[in-house]
């Protein structure tokens, strides 16, 4: 270590700004970034969507945002300025030199053309040894990413390929040139846990084969501290704490890093509380008016000192460094005790189902034969009354389809589903009457969940529109008040449009739609992920706080086993549209039966640094994908 | 006061916009704008050069046709002839358009099925063949042109918003409306509708355009309006015939004709770039 740390760094940072230049005024995006990258080293950079992470990648190709410019410091790679560098000359050294890895596998690759053509045209790029084939060489670049059938592959389209696949592909790609610097923004976050574990894997074994550099993007602070020797934690595009990974996980001295950490639920031990981060990121606007600490008014910690003055980065330990003045006190910020254990008071069954199929076909044409699928494929289930029970699985895996069955926007090909002693299975007229009032649905996506041309409060008032109660305008604006209040909204937000809110205030909404006719039933569709940390513990809380007031129970859907654990009392693991384990949540997370359950767990990142991740990679009795 | 609003501000719809109101005035305000009655023959002053031209008459502004009728006021008036077709067929086809498109989208399967397949047979036929027989088989007037528009352009609307239904079927939002119990109907009208408003409306504008010039060709073989009402495509028939010695009496039908559609896809292409929802923020500044 000592031995490469006396090298020259492939990338430094010496205080670099970044500035949106507006016509009449100009926000600071990233302010005094300072790190250095030595080769072989992989640096995370970790931070909530807003902080400025995917800046730094961009300023490094100098792909910045129209009107984002570098106003101040250098950005040196291997010693010569990527800012003020020729254009050509930086050319050059993009794809070669400094290689990418996107966050989206499928838009990274053109579509339109096979990806032996597009490694080819790479290959060509980069240049091939005298007397190689590009077709010999890039099925070695396959075979180094563990890509079986490579030949075959070249042949074929992006769409007609995984997500996990095209990964592969596109980093295969990226290593093809021996790369001195890598830039991987975010390459797991469209994948599923078991392909994350897989890719994260790849790409450390990729980066020590080569000794690339590598700059990790990331917004989960556990995948980062496994895979990084060093991590820097962004905060409203400064950095908040940087040091080497191990002792920044175990010992975080920034309140942030704290804060974001125990925001996380646990996989391993015993389910603690999340401690809520109040508010949001303060936007661009409020910090340039800013005197003190970025992090001062969502901070634990906060003294009178904090407000005053920007505190400096100052070291705390080897390497280590951290802007705050109360160090000493991290520490002592602990998370809430959790919600006593609330036992299931009653052993009433709310909702049943029994060998639950549907099979989906082809459009309907009178020229084709239909083909059909079975995305669910003979499920079990029962929801009591107050229990949340977590439905677990991989994408493809079935989730959303039994969702669909169990609200009713589908109706099952095979099987019986009962609803409080009453078969609702045909999904008649009647049936969906009954059902509306006892089950709603939490989508999945907010942006696609709520109409942007609705006013915030037509939207969660939209149950009273259709069951023409209470349907008058005034009697809508007052059940709206309510709703917003109880999902932590201001009460002035009724008026406004989807447009204007944040993610985290959408899925709220989202949520209040759901609850306006107070339903007995919740079935929730995916619905934190895709949020940062802090938003996804404040609607957890929220979720458990509102069941404790009006006692419904939940049907919550993840592909994030950690949020299951923390929220659910029960558990389902779905495989290929079947349910391959079920129990209670301590019992599967502590003693896993069933294969495929075990390589989900072994998917997630350890909670402690330490621990050695050993995703499974491969296991009899199912395959991988 | 209110913002005014993104569309309005674009230079492209106020082009369009300023266009299509001197139009409307000159359909509006004929008989008192137009110097002339615009059927009156002159018999002792016909194929009369515009007034900046040697020979010009003050009487005559534009000029006189073969049957020495005031080239200007039958400008004027044809513009009432234009305009009543843009508007009333760009409505009516766009209403049965855009029903066929929400049935289609929104129910899919055989209803859809069956829909695109009418569609797609309606659109092999050439438009400007199947308005002629529409018009023989009606017979003229204006009531009828319109009417053979609609039944010829509405397939236009039905295929391009079809499948902007089919997007917005699939959002989540959609999906909530029928679990809270809207109907279909409300579904329909409520979530969907405002979502294809924008698409809608941009298409009515490049309707009307294509209204005009379906009108004006109908007018020139003699299938449109009775002689008696004044029609841009029937003095570009009438001029054809003195092309040498009067070429004004053809170009100033034509110039009509151009400035007219021109009006109303530029207005339609300004209404595309800001309130279709699927053009990027660069895309439109």
């Amino acid at each position: 270590m000592a031995i490469l740390s006396a090298r020259n760094p492939i990338l430094s940072a010496k205080n670099l700004c970044v500035e949106s230049l507006g016509a009449k005024e100009s926000f600071p995006v990233l302010t005094d970034l300072n790190f250095s990258l030595e080769p072989g080293k992989i640096l995370g950079l970790v931070g909530e969507s807003g902080a400025g992470k995917s800046m730094i990648g961009r300023t490094i190709s100098q792909y910045l945002p129209k009107g984002f410019a570098v106003t101040k410091g250098t950005l040196a790679f291997d010693g010569e300025d990527l800012v003020s560098m020729l254009p050509e000359r930086r050319r050059n050294l993009l794809g070669r030199d400094i290689a990418f890895i996107p966050q989206e596998p499928l838009s990274g690759l053109n579509p339109v053309l096979t990806v032996g053509q597009q490694i080819k045209e790479h290959l060509l790029r980069i240049g091939l040894a005298a007397g190689e084939n590009w077709r010999e060489r890039a099925l070695k670049e396959f075979e180094a990413v563990h890509l079986p059938h490579g030949a075959a592959l070249l042949e074929k389209y992006p769409h007609q390929l995984s997500g996990g696949m095209c990964q592969r592909i596109l980093i295969a790609m990226a290593f093809s040139s021996r790369p001195r610097l890598l830039i991987a923004d975010e390459p797991t976050t469209a994948l599923d846990v078991t392909i994350q574990a897989r890719i994260v894997k790849l790409i450390a074994e990729m980066q020590k084969r080569d000794g690339t550099a590598v700059i990790f993007i990331t917004h989960d602070l556990r995948l980062a501290s496994q895979i990084s020797d060093e991590i820097m934690v962004l905060y409203a595009g400064r950095p908040a704490e940087r040091g080497p990974a191990k002792q920044l996980f175990s010992a975080p001295a920034h309140p942030y890093t704290r804060c974001l950490q125990l925001a996380n639920p646990n996989i391993t031990g015993p389910r603690r509380g999340l401690f809520i981060l109040p508010e949001r990121m303060p936007g661009l606007r409020v910090l340039k008016e800013l005197k003190g600490c970025r992090f001062a008014s969502r901070c634990p910690n906060a003294i009178e000192a904090c407000t005053q003055t920007e505190p400096p980065l100052a070291d705390i330990g080897p390497n280590h460094i951290a802007a705050c003045i109360r160090t000493e006190k991290t520490p002592d910020i602990v998370p809430p005790p959790l919600a006593p254990g609330r036992e299931i008071a009653s052993s009433k069954i709310h909702l049943n189902g029994e060998k639950l199929t549907k099979a989906y076909t082809t459009a309907w044409s009178p020229f084709a034969k239909r083909s059909s699928f079975k995305a669910v494929n003979s499920v079990d289930f029962t929801l009591g009354e107050g229990e949340f029970v977590g439905i677990v699985g991989e994408s493809g895996s079935g989730k959303s389809s039994l969702a669909r069955l169990v609200v009713g926007l589908d109706t099952p090909t095979d099987g019986r589903i009962t609803l409080a002693g009453r078969d609702i299975t045909a999904n008649g007229h009647a049936d969906r009457a009954y059902r509306r009032e006892y089950i709603q649905m939490v989508f999945q996506d907010p942006q696609s969940a709520l109409n942007p041309r609705r006013r915030i409060g037509s939207i969660v008032t939209q149950a009273n529109e259709a069951s023409g109660l209470h349907n008058s305008t005034r009697e809508r604006m007052d059940r709206a008040a309510e709703l917003l209040k109880e999902i932590g909204l201001p009460p002035d937000a009724s008026m406004r449009f989807p447009s204007q809110l944040s993610g985290g205030q959408k899925q709220r909404v989202n949520i209040a739609r759901a609850l306006c006719t107070l339903p007995r039933i919740l079935v929730a569709d995916e619905i934190v992920s895709g949020l940062d940390v802090s938003v996804q513990a404040q609607l957890l809380d929220l979720l458990l706080k509102l069941r404790d007031e009006h006692g419904f129970s939940m049907l919550f859907i993840s592909h994030d086993l950690s949020v299951v654990r923390y929220l659910c009392d029960r558990v389902m693991v779905m495989y290929r549209g079947e349910v391959v384990e079920s129990g209670r949540t301590e019992t599967v997370f502590a003693n896993p039966q069933h294969a495929y359950t075990r390589s989900l767990l072994a998917a997630v990142p350890p909670d402690d640094v330490n621990a050695e991740w050993s995703p499974v990679l491969a296991e009899a009795g199912y395959q991988v994908e | 006061m209110r913002p005014i609003p993104l569309w309005l501000k674009s230079g492209r719809v106020q082009t369009g916009l300023v266009i299509i109101f001197i139009l409307g005035i000159c359909a509006i305000f004929a008989p008192y704008l137009a110097p002339n009655d615009p059927n009156e023959q002159n018999l002792l002053s016909i194929l009369t050069p515009p007034v900046w031209i040697d020979g010009g008459d003050a009487m005559f502004p534009l000029g006189t046709d073969s049957l020495g009728r005031c080239v200007l006021s039958r400008l004027i008036f044809g513009a009432r002839v234009a305009l009543t077709v843009a508007f009333s067929a760009s409505i009516g086809a766009m209403i049965i358009g855009a029903f066929f498109a929400h049935v289609a989208g929104y129910f899919g399967g055989w209803v859809d099925w069956v829909i695109g397949r009418v569609v797609e047979i309606w659109l092999s036929f050439p438009p400007v063949i199947l308005s002629l027989i529409l018009m023989v088989g009606l017979g003229t007037g204006l009531r009828n042109v319109v009417l053979a528009i609609i039944l010829v352009d509405w397939t236009r609307f039905c295929r391009v918003l079809r499948s902007e239904v089919i997007v917005l079927r699939q959002r989540d939002y959609v999906s909530a409306a029928q679990l809270v119990g809207f109907s279909h109907w409300r579904t329909i009208t409520r979530e969907i509708l405002p979502g294809t408003l924008p698409l809608l409306i941009t298409l009515m504008s490049l309707e009307m355009g294509v209204a005009i010039i379906v009108e004006a060709i109908l007018s020139f073989v003699g299938m449109s309006v009775g002689s008696e009402t004044a029609a841009w495509g029937q003095m570009i028939a009438d001029a054809r015939q003195n092309i040498y010695e009067a070429p004004f009496n053809l170009i100033a039908p034509i110039f009509a004709i151009f400035f007219a559609v021109f009006g109303f896809n530029i207005l339609g292409d300004g209404l595309r770039r800001t309130l279709d929802t699927r053009l990027t923020q660069t895309e439109r500044s």
